[in-house]
């Protein structure tokens, strides 16, 4: 890939990239988002924006979940739930900022939409295989084909929900955690990740003494520092 | 507009106002800065935390699945990732094959 020094032909290894693991993951994940959206009443539009505007799967869910019960609660605290575990974009893209070279942050914009976990987790493993000058196309590349998908999967998901059973549904459910899983063990060679998997999963159980929807928030936050307090420590390695 | 429509339109916008407001202050920050060590560790750590929840205490569909087989799924993706030269799409494969083949057994 750092043979690589083309803006089309970057974006273009990304796009090959966004459908290999990474478009297996998000479209199970999203066939199942289409099928809850469904289940609770909403439209297909609804499920299509959903997915192109939120681009996170946790909150996507929170608001799927709220529509599902009427917004009993009412709006403000689905809304606040769904912010609450999406909010891992800001510390997402403080990282991943710096590693596309580019100077002029407008030039950033095109690709503020797709900072979330999939392109996010992608990019972190990639770029050190991409020359710098053509990150930002390979990650555009990735981005808007992994949203095409999300998107194109919802609403298949919307439109066969009638004929996912609880297995099937559970099938799918499962492809994204491991995917993500996948990603972290690729990493798990490197000190930094194997210091924040680990304090990462050590402080999941924090979910269970916090209110649900800061949990994911707090242990990311909590795993997060202890790791690189921990790295610190060891000098940076 | 229904209540959908307006919890959809205010989460977009905040969404994308914390994808902006990363972006807008890492700018200030050289790749080995500190903070964005930092901001590495808590997203890392953040997708860690959800990686084990969503294994070991998932909700919907997913929580019907016994633990053993989603614990067996990971591990034999994991595995496979890790001995195959971390080529991702066979150990997802793999992995789910896993999980579903000790559902039906635990199940049968």
């Amino acid at each position: 890939m750092s043979s690589v020094t083309s803006a089309r032909g970057a974006a273009l290894f990304g796009a090959r990239d966004a459908v290999g693991a990474a478009g297996v993951a998000m479209a199970a994940t999203f066939l199942a988002f289409g099928a809850a959206v469904r289940e609770a009443g909403l439209s297909p539009g609804w499920a299509l924006v959903a997915c192109w505007a939120i681009y996170g799967m946790p909150g996507q869910l929170v608001l799927v979940q709220a529509a599902s019960t009427g917004f009993v609660g009412g709006i403000a605290p689905a809304v606040m739930g769904a912010i609450a575990v999406n909010a891992r974009f800001l510390p997402m893209a403080i990282a991943i900022t710096p590693l596309f070279g580019v100077a002029e942050r407008k030039r950033l914009i095109p690709a503020i939409p797709f900072i979330a976990v999939t392109p996010w987790a992608a990019a972190m493993r990639a770029f050190p295989e991409i020359a710098a000058s053509v990150r930002l196309s390979w990650f555009l590349g990735f981005g808007l084909t992994s949203w095409v998908v999300a998107g194109l999967a919802a609403l298949a998901g919307f439109f066969v929900a009638g004929m996912l059973d609880d297995h099937a549904r559970a099938a799918l459910l499962f492809v994204n955690p491991l995917y993500y899983a996948l990603l972290l063990a690729a990493d798990v060679n490197k000190p930094g990740p194997r210091r924040a998997i680990f304090c990462g999963s050590a402080a999941a159980g924090l979910t269970f003494i916090s209110p649900s929807s800061m949990g994911l928030l707090a242990a990311g936050i909590i795993g997060g520092t202890i790791a690189f307090l921990w790295g610190r420590a060891r000098g940076g390695r | 507009m229904e209540a959908a429509d307006i919890a959809l339109a205010l989460t977009a916008i905040a969404c994308l106002l914390l994808r902006s407001t990363g972006v807008w202050l890492a700018g200030g920050f050289g790749g080995d800065h500190p903070v964005i060590a930092w901001a590495t560790a808590i997203a890392q750590a953040t997708l860690a935390a959800f990686v084990t929840l969503a294994i070991t205490a998932p909700t919907g569909a997913l929580a019907n699945v016994p633990l053993a087989a989603r614990l067996c799924g990971l591990g034999v993706g994991v595995m496979v990732c890790l001995t195959f030269g971390r080529n991702l799409l066979p150990a997802l494969v793999v992995g789910l094959v896993a999980m579903l083949a000790l559902r039906a057994l635990l199940a049968g």
